[in-house]
């Protein structure tokens, strides 16, 4: 055993590879797992296109993978049901909750922070197991009789509440809840892993205001995550105890084939409260991680200091504090007293501030930056746009006077898909392309990366944006089919060539997913600091040791936005365009950061 | 170049030493959040027009006299710890333990107590105001039982002689969350009491 080794590299298969309590591997477990689960969502999306896009035409593909589910090439109504909420269920939790957080939170914080692993390595495996067992449940749910649950993937009650409502509402629904109770335990003690760690595991000189953009939006992330996980646990067993035990929570004066239920005094609204106090911040969830993953990549490929360090920090504070009192923004049409819909419309128009100091912050990076267009880099640029142009709409449902009108159309649809579906799976992706050297000790295939992108950025906005127009036009949401509606007959088009993006969107994927596999398996072997960056991660050795470090924990001395960084003679301070964490100052030199 | 273990005792004592007490105090603000979450809708469901305005039970009278008292003695078994008096000590969290166990029964005697005045959990005759009383207690009790699990991890190292006056976070930790419980009894208590 040479010096460099560790007792740990001897260790069984099962406890390296599986029941690991090493952050890199629980990390790439989170990826992978992600990764299957968001392939998943990605089809079904596919799917369901296919019927909108061609209603009651026959796809042998349908037939092939649906089974039951579809008759004569054409999906059932109730299942297309199911297909979009177990589509918007795995996109929201299961790739950009567990699959963006679990990745980069897990590999991130130890190695940039400069720790030797997580606070707790049981628990973080604890939240690994917990996600692949509540993974594996949603899927099992997929396959029961009355199918997988059809409420939506907001599951409002009474359709989640009452069994006998529709198909899904039954085993399918009641899998869905277990699913996600164990999910949320895995968020938690994923998040309670992740703010220990960082607020006590610092190297030396790691302050707060030296940490990366990454690892500030972690935190932020993580922190939302304790505060409102525990009340969408708190809602759903509420709907647990409506559905099983009959209770009265959610429900109240209900007739199913004209017999009253004996369900009396709750109401549904409640359950929408409950849910939209986890579901805003759940939006910020996915977001902060994939704005603090960008901030990181921007900087870097951009050889320049990210403009305004500070400002980003109380930004994304900013944002994570207001994502907790919005949440009415989700119900201006229940029936909400005016006053209070205003009160809402001023919460959530004020986190446009925070939000146009990070778009502007990112564009001055940019702004005369020698930037180096990786795909990395791309999917960074990428986000800013989906956020500017999904955010741009924000400001429309967030005016309740104004979200009135497109409630429940396709203009929201378009809207929450760009601002937060693009933006965070680009952030995750971004991400993924940046530190795949770190994860895999590989390169990616730069072309293919390239390629990806185009079609991707394309494709999406082609799904997305023609979605507003749909939606002014009076167009809901969750419809099997618009054929039925003479009125929107000359929207059809829209609609078929929304689903010709959607098949070339899925197409782009399987090129990163071919270049994914291919290069963890064949890919060149990677530098050690590929992207000649700053952070602490690169510091250590591309093959993986438990604990990071051979031997000391490295100091840190400066902030790690330290690129281009020249003297008063305009020379570079160290010859290079970069200055790792670990080089002290030298005689005079400040600190960036507002040191 | 030296290497460094992960499973070396020392280097697991000191990360324990430093982040013990910050995760669990993380993990009780998820669940003041969860009970935050569960009070708020009790709250907004009070709006409703049939909401029946309920007694407590007077056995939860006696539930919080011994949860309270619960809290003292487990404080007293650091203290003797602290001060090397270990058979104090085990004494103490043993009658801890105890006052744990007739906390719960007490629960018991109060679900049964609103059962008899006609108020249900669930079914036709219930009402959300009842159910109320049911969950947020059940609940509570349901987070107690860790309580008392990790008591009688104390109370065994206790009996073995496991701790020492250098060697107390097991006990400060479980203690933590002991009076965490006792405290959101309390407020449950108030709140069922004044409240709903």
């Amino acid at each position: 055993m040479s010096a460099h080794q560790h007792p740990h590299e001897e260790q069984d298969f099962l406890f390296k590879y599986v029941f690991s309590q090493d952050h890199k591997m629980i990390s790439k477990q989170f990826l992978i797992t992600g990764f299957i689960m968001g392939f998943i969502g990605l089809s079904m999306s596919t799917l369901f296109r296919l019927q909108l896009g061609f209603p009651g035409e026959s796809f042998w593909i349908i037939d092939f993978l649906l089974g039951s589910w579809a008759e004569n090439g054409v999906m059932l109504p109730d299942k297309y049901l199911a297909l979009v909420t177990m589509h918007g269920t795995i996109m929201v939790f299961f790739l950009l909750t567990a699959g963006l957080s679990g990745t980069f939170s897990n590999l991130l914080i130890p190695l940039q922070i400069g720790a030797r692993d997580m606070a707790s390595g049981f628990l973080n495996m604890l939240s690994y197991w917990f996600f692949f067992v509540s993974s594996v449940i949603m899927l099992i749910s997929l396959g029961v009789e009355g199918g997988a649950a059809s409420a939506g993937w907001t599951i409002y009650p009474p359709l989640s509440a009452l069994p006998q409502s529709i198909p899904g509402s039954g085993l399918g629904m009641t899998l869905w809840l277990v699913s996600m109770a164990i999910f949320i335990a895995s968020s938690l003690l994923g998040s309670l892993n992740y703010i220990v760690t960082i607020l006590n595991l610092r190297t030396k000189g790691m302050t707060m205001t030296r940490l990366p953009l990454t690892i500030w939006s972690f935190l932020i992330t993580a922190i939302v995550g304790v505060i409102s996980f525990p009340v969408l646990l708190a809602a759903a067993l509420l709907l647990v105890f409506d559905r099983s035990f009959g209770t009265s929570f959610y429900l109240s004066d209900i007739y199913i084939g004209g017999q009253v239920l004996e369900h009396s005094g709750g109401s549904p609204i409640l359950f929408e409260h409950l849910f939209w106090f986890l579901g805003h911040p759940e939006v910020y969830i996915v977001l902060l991680p994939a704005l603090g993953i960008t901030s990181e990549i921007v900087s870097t490929m951009s050889r320049k200091p990210i403009f305004g360090y500070r400002a980003m920090i109380t930004s994304m504070l900013a944002i994570g504090f207001l994502s907790a009192i919005v949440w009415g923004h989700h119900m201006f049409v229940t029936g909400m007293n005016p006053f209070l819909g205003a009160v809402f419309t001023f919460t959530t128009l004020l986190i446009a501030i925070p939000s146009a100091v990070k778009v502007f912050n990112y564009i001055t990076t940019l702004w005369k930056g020698n930037i180096k267009f990786s795909p990395a880099m791309l999917f960074s640029i990428g986000l800013v746009s989906t956020f500017i142009s999904g955010g741009l709409t924000g400001l429309i449902l967030g005016d309740s006077a104004l979200d009135i009108n497109v409630h429940d159309t396709y203009f929201v649809v378009g809207h929450f898909h760009i601002v937060m579906g693009l933006s965070g799976i680009f952030g995750m992706i971004a991400g993924v392309y940046h530190w795949f050297p770190k994860l895999f000790g590989r390169m990616l295939n730069n072309k293919l990366g390239n390629l990806h992108f185009w079609i991707t950025i394309v494709s999406s906005y082609g799904i997305f944006f023609p979605m507003h127009f749909l939606g002014l036009a009076g167009v809901p949401r969750r419809y099997y089919t618009n054929s039925e509606f003479p009125l929107f007959d000359n929207l059809l088009d829209i609609n078929t060539l929304i689903t010709w993006f959607a098949i070339l969107a899925f197409a782009g994927q399987l090129i990163f997913f071919f270049n994914f596999v291919y290069s963890a398996l064949r890919g060149p072997k990677a530098p050690q600091n590929p992207w000649k960056a700053n952070s602490l991660e690169w510091t250590t050795g591309v093959k993986h040791i438990h604990g990071n470090w051979p031997g000391e924990i490295p100091a840190v001395y400066r902030w790690p936005y330290d690129y281009s960084k020249v003297n008063e003679n305009g020379d570079y301070v160290t010859g290079e365009d970069f200055i790792p964490q670990i080089v002290p100052l030298g005689e005079g030199e400040l600190d960036g950061g507002g040191h | 170049m030296t290497t460094i273990s992960l499973d070396n005792t020392k280097y697991k004592a000191e990360i324990r030493q430093k982040t013990a007490k910050p995760l669990l105090w993380i993990g009780l603000i998820s669940i003041v959040m969860f009970f935050a979450g569960l009070t708020s809708a009790l709250i907004v469901s009070k709006s409703n027009s049939i909401w029946i305005k309920l007694e407590v039970p007077s056995m939860f009278f006696v539930s919080t006299l011994i949860i309270l008292f619960s809290s003292l003695t487990y404080q007293l078994s650091l203290s003797f710890t602290k001060n090397n008096q270990l058979k104090f000590a085990t004494i103490t969290t043993i009658l801890t333990f105890v006052l744990g166990i007739s906390f719960t029964v007490t629960q018991f005697y109060a679900w049964q107590q609103l059962y008899e005045s006609g108020i249900f959990w669930a079914g036709e005759q219930s009402n959300p105001s009842g159910s109320y009383f049911y969950a947020l207690t059940a609940l509570h009790l349901l987070h107690l039982f860790a309580g008392l699990i990790s008591l009688l991890v104390v109370v065994t190292k206790s009996i073995l002689k496991k701790y020492s006056p250098t060697n107390v976070l097991g006990i400060q930790l479980s203690l933590t969350y002991w009076h965490f419980l006792t405290a959101l009894w309390v407020y449950l208590f108030f709140f069922l009491k004044f409240i709903a």
